[in-house]
C-alpha cells in the first residue's frame, strides 16, 4: 500500500522539518519512503511544502498530483492544497491560522488550533511538531510511537534539551476532540 | 563505515560518498539545485584536512580539478546544466590527456539559463558532449538516492582505473529529495596511478601531461588508442537493469530518477493485462547499444520515458536498427511525468499501433 503526504505552511513554519521527522519515523518503521520540498527562491514568510510517499512497496513516484493527506498550516496553503486532495482523503489543518471554511463535499476535514496549542506549551515553534501530533490522530498509517522515536534521532545529542518540549508538543493534541 | 540506513538527500549522499571514496580536493562554484554538494564539502574537506576551494567559476572550478587529479589524487568538482555548459571545453582536454576528472551534474532545465526545476535536458550534453573533438566521456545515471551513492563510488573508480573523465548525472528531484540510503564504505580497490601521475620527476624522467599534437601520426594513433580503450570499458563497463522482459511485448526504457515511475506503471500496466517490461541503462555511455539491439531481435517494443524532447530516444532508435518501434513519452521539464500519464500514453500508443497494423 502507497500512502502521500503534502506539508504545507509559511517558510519559518518548520514544515520541512515536520516533514523529515515523518519520512524518519517511516524510515524507523521499515518502511520505504520519499521526501521531496519545494525547493528554489523560497523564504521565510513565502509558503513552503514537502512530499513524503510512505510505500510497502517501491515508491511508485516521489512527486504526485493529488494526495491522501493534507497538512496545512496557513490559509494560503489550505486554499492551493485543498483542491489536490484525493476523494476521499483528509485536510489536517491548523485553526489558529486557517478560517473553517469546506469548500469540497467529497474530502475529511480535521481542524486543530495548532499555533495556539504550541504556544500554551510555551514556543510556537513546536507548531510543527504538534501538527505531526494531530496528524498521527487521524491518520492510521502514521504512529505516534514512531513519530517520537524520530523526533529523538532528527534532535540528536546536540539538541537533546529540546526533546522533553517536543515530545509534549506531539502529545499536546491528545483528549482533544477533533471535528 | 556502517551499513544502517540513514534518511539522506541526494546531494549529501553524493558528497558523503565521495569524501568516503577518497574525494582529497573539491573545486565548485554554487548552483541550485546542487548547491548542498559544495555547501557539506566546504565543512567536511576542511574538517578532514583535504582540500575545497570555491572557486570564482565553474570554468576555474573544473580546471583546478584537472590540475588536482593530474597529480594522482581523486577529485571532483558538482555543478548543474547550464554551468556544466561551460566545463565543456576542459571535458575535451581532460579526455585527451586522460584525466580522471569526475564530475557531477545535477540536471536543472535548460536551454540557456532556464530555471532551477529539474529536467533530463542535458543527456545529449553529457553522452555526446560539448567538446571538441573525438572523444568520449563515461557517464553514469542513478534512479534512487542509494544508487547516488554506489554511482559516486563507481565513477571515482571508473574515472582512475580507465584515466577517463566521468560525469554523474543526475537530476534536481534526485538531489533535492531523501530516502533512506546506506552510505557503506568505498567498494573499490585503489588504482595504482604511479606510472603516470606528476608527482614529482625526482629520480625518474620528467613527464608531462599536454594535449597539443603537432604529429599528425601521432595523433592518429592518439586517437584510435582512446577509442580502443573506450571499447573496452563498452565491452566491460556497460551496465543496466531489466525488470519482467523475458515475456514482455512492449519495454519502456528511461534513465535516472524516472526508472521508479516506469516500474510503477509497469506494474500497473501487467495489472491491466499488457506484459509490458522495464529496460533501464545504468551507463548512458557506454550506452546499451548491443542488449537493445538483441530485445529487438526478439521483436519487443520500445517506449521511452524521458523529460526532454527526445534524447536517449535516438539513441535507443539506433539501436533496434529498425527491428521494432519505438515511441518517446516525455514532457520537456518540471514536474515529472506520473504513473497515470504513462499508463495512459503507452496504452494510447499499443492502440494507435493496433489501429496501424490493421489498416495496413
Amino acid at each position: 500500500m502507497e500512502t502521500n503526504f503534502i506539508l504545507a505552511g509559511f517558510g519559518g513554519q518548520g514544515i520541512l522539518l515536520a516533514g523529515t521527522v515523518l519520512a524518519n519515523a517511516f524510515m524507523l518503521q521499515g518502511k520505504n519512503v520519499t521526501w521531496y520540498p519545494c525547493y528554489g527562491a523560497e523564504m521565510r514568510g513565502g509558503t513552503v511544502n514537502c512530499e513524503i510517499v510512505v510505500s510497502d512497496e517501491e515508491v511508485s513516484s516521489v512527486h504526485k498530483q493529488d494526495t491522501d493527506f493534507a497538512l496545512v498550516l496557513n490559509q494560503q496553503s489550505f486554499d492551493r492544497f485543498v483542491h489536490r486532495v484525493k476523494s476521499g482523503g483528509t485536510i489536517v489543518s491548523n485553526s489558529t491560522l486557517v478560517s473553517d471554511s469546506r469548500p469540497r463535499s467529497d474530502i475529511n476535514y480535521v481542524f486543530a488550533p495548532m499555533t495556539e496549542l504550541a504556544n500554551n506549551l510555551g514556543s510556537s515553534k513546536v507548531t510543527n511538531i504538534v501538527s505531526l501530533g494531530v496528524l498521527a490522530s487521524v491518520s492510521d498509517v502514521v504512529s505516534k510511537e514512531f513519530l517520537e522515536r524520530a523526533v529523538v534521532k532528527v534532535l540528536g545529542e546536540k539538541k537533546k534539551d529540546l526533546l522533553p518540549l517536543n515530545i509534549k508538543a506531539l502529545n499536546s493534541i491528545e483528549n482533544m476532540c477533533l471535528v | 563505515m556502517d551499513k544502517e540506513k540513514v534518511l539522506i538527500k541526494g546531494n549529501y549522499a553524493i558528497a558523503q560518498a565521495a569524501v568516503n571514496a577518497g574525494c582529497q580536493c573539491y573545486f565548485g562554484y554554487p548552483i541550485t539545485p546542487q548547491t548542498e554538494i559544495g555547501e557539506y564539502l566546504s565543512g567536511k574537506m576542511q574538517e578532514l584536512g583535504r582540500g575545497y576551494v570555491c572557486a570564482e567559476s565553474e570554468l576555474a572550478a573544473i580546471n583546478m580539478v584537472m590540475g588536482a587529479v593530474s597529480t594522482g589524487v581523486k577529485a571532483m568538482t558538482s555543478s548543474s546544466s547550464c554551468a556544466v555548459a561551460l566545463m565543456q571545453e576542459a571535458l575535451s582536454y581532460a579526455a585527451s590527456d586522460e584525466l580522471p576528472v569526475v564530475l557531477v551534474n545535477v540536471m536543472r532545465t535548460g536551454p540557456g539559463l532556464g530555471y532551477i526545476y529539474p529536467a533530463q535536458g542535458d543527456y545529449n550534453q553529457a553522452v555526446y558532449g560539448g567538446g571538441n573533438g573525438d572523444y568520449k566521456i563515461i557517464v553514469l545515471a542513478p534512479s534512487t538516492v542509494q544508487e547516488c551513492i554506489d554511482l559516486t563510488y563507481r565513477a571515482f573508480y571508473l574515472a582512475q582505473k580507465y584515466r577517463n573523465p566521468v560525469i554523474l548525472l543526475a537530476d534536481g528531484l534526485l538531489g533535492q529529495m531523501m530516502e533512506p540510503a546506506s552510505l557503506g564504505s568505498y567498494p573499490y580497490p585503489e588504482v595504482d596511478v604511479s606510472s603516470w601521475a606528476l608527482t614529482g620527476a625526482k629520480n625518474r624522467e620528467a613527464r608531462s601531461i599536454y594535449s597539443v599534437a603537432r604529429e599528425e601520426k601521432k595523433q592518429i594513433q592518439h586517437i584510435y588508442d582512446l577509442h580502443k580503450k573506450f571499447d573496452v570499458i563498452t565491452q566491460k563497463e556497460t551496465t543496466f537493469e531489466e525488470f519482467n522482459i523475458e515475456d514482455a511485448d512492449i519495454i519502456l526504457t528511461a534513465f535516472g530518477s524516472m526508472t521508479r515511475n516506469i516500474k510503477a506503471a509497469m506494474n500497473v500496466l501487467r495489472k491491466k493485462g499488457l506484459k509490458v517490461g522495464v529496460f533501464r541503462p545504468v551507463t548512458l555511455s557506454p550506452f546499451p547499444h548491443k542488449r537493445i539491439n538483441e530485445l529487438a531481435s526478439l521483436g519487443k517494443d520500445f517506449i521511452v520515458v524521458e523529460m526532454n524532447m527526445g534524447q536517449m530516444f535516438k539513441d535507443v532508435k539506433f539501436a533496434v536498427e529498425g527491428k521494432v518501434n519505438v515511441d518517446l513519452v516525455n514532457r520537456p521539464c518540471g514536474e515529472w511525468l506520473s504513473v497515470e500519464e504513462i499508463v495512459s500514453s503507452v496504452e494510447k500508443t499499443v492502440e494507435g499501433r493496433k489501429q496501424y497494423a490493421a489498416s495496413v
